[in-house]
């Protein structure tokens, strides 16, 4: 890949939140347009990705094996977690919707879990290459990171509407705060990576 | 060279010469792609009429019921308020926080900002805290989930529609207007021409 001149290079930082170029000078710059600090990439962008990715990961494991909700008719509790609730739709022959939650909230999750971690992989050991392509992922996983809300949502409308006392119930179970965290995290992961150090690396 | 003649690409920060886009056209970065700037038409008059628009239709929106259902004699109805009052008193707050924060308070707080930043510019009035509020308004945008709220509750009446009657509430119409406001008013605010009009007012 021939060699391109970055801003960087040039001694230019682009402010995060106004992308106003300002010449590079001393520690704690603020930029001259907006008032924003001034930081030639992400700070710590690595560590921080990193860190928020490794909690996601750990919350991902409860979030997948307890119940995230239960749903009770005339008495009887039945626990649901995210896999059994989309086996329940698949049976009440409701297969498109069944895809929708398969999508939202297990394929989009796992998606951005291995994305962001490939990610990191290639920073850390500097792949060469397709830095295109990268970049493009990235893209992929900061846009659809919030699609995964869809389950926590449906959730808050159920138990709202579905609240008969012992004859018909809905409550929420553990999972939900451990996939709303996974969620959250991830979507914090992804607003901390700094697509541009995947450039940086390109010799 | 002088600082303003050139720009940055915010994903890859290759320096480049900026291109002077007009309406219909998209600047895409030559390196990585990213969409540079797509000028819109009367950004700043059609950003203040829908932030107008969208802070008359978030009241019914969250005020009025969204959906409502019937199941064995018993009426209820849900409104974005009650599924976050639901899952507090099941004793999930993260989630119950996190659904109040998504679906009730970053919307407004989107359509508010707009709103104050749009006047600003239009009427031509500086203000110390416009660039405040610009940052701001870029961090809040993608916190705002009211379109995944809305397959949210698609998702949860074709799970409910098979035990229950369910029936739409005008509010569910509001929100259905609000989130067509909400998503035309992200397409028509040109961040640059906002950063730029901010950085002319400063003067």
């Amino acid at each position: 890949m021939k060699a391109q001149k970055t801003a960087l290079t040039q001694g230019f930082i682009r402010c995060h939140d106004c992308g106003c170029l300002s010449k590079q000078a001393g520690k704690n710059r603020l930029c001259r347009l907006c008032g924003g600090r001034l930081h030639p990439r992400l700070p710590n962008s690595f560590q921080r990705t990193a860190a928020l990715l490794l909690s996601a990961f750990c919350l991902y494991i409860p979030a997948n094996i307890f119940p995230i909700m239960t749903i009770t008719s005339l008495g009887v509790g039945e626990p649901h977690t995210i896999i059994g609730g989309i086996m329940a739709l698949i049976n009440g022959n409701m297969v498109p919707i069944a895809l929708l939650v398969l999508v939202a909230s297990i394929l989009v999750p796992l998606l951005k879990l291995l994305g962001i971690s490939l990610l990191l992989l290639n920073i850390h050991y500097r792949w060469q290459g397709r830095a295109k392509k990268w970049t493009i992922l990235y893209r992929i996983i900061a846009f659809v990171g919030r699609w995964s809300m869809l389950d926590i949502f449906m959730i808050s409308i159920l138990v709202s509407l579905v609240d008969m006392g012992g004859v018909a119930q809905v409550i929420a179970g553990p999972a939900a705060t451990a996939f709303a965290a996974v969620v959250v995290l991830t979507m914090f992961a992804a607003k901390n990576f700094d697509p541009r150090l995947l450039w940086d690396n390109q010799r | 060279m002088n600082q303003t003649n050139f720009t940055a690409c915010p994903e890859c920060d290759l320096l480049l010469k900026p291109g002077a886009p007009v309406v219909g056209d998209k600047a895409h970065c030559p390196r990585c792609g990213y969409l540079l700037q797509r000028p819109r038409k009367q950004s700043i008059e059609r950003t203040f009429a829908l932030s107008i628009a969208g802070l008359i239709l978030i009241f019914p929106a969250n005020l009025m019921p969204l959906v409502g259902i019937k199941m064995l004699g018993n009426t209820k109805d849900g409104t974005l308020w009650s599924g976050v009052v639901a899952l507090f008193e099941e004793h999930l707050w993260g989630v119950a926080i996190l659904v109040f924060l998504s679906s009730i308070i970053f919307p407004l707080l989107n359509i508010i900002l707009s709103l104050l930043i749009s006047a600003h510019l239009y009427f031509n009035k500086p203000n110390p805290y416009l660039a405040h509020w610009m940052r701001w308004l870029q961090h809040l945008d993608e916190w705002a989930m009211l379109e995944v709220y809305m397959l949210g509750i698609i998702v949860a009446c074709v799970k409910l529609s098979a035990t229950s009657e369910l029936k739409f509430g005008f509010g569910l119409y509001a929100f259905v207007a609000l989130l067509i406001v909400t998503g035309m008013l992200t397409s028509s605010l040109d961040k640059v021409l906002f950063w730029r009009q901010i950085g002319q007012l400063r003067k």
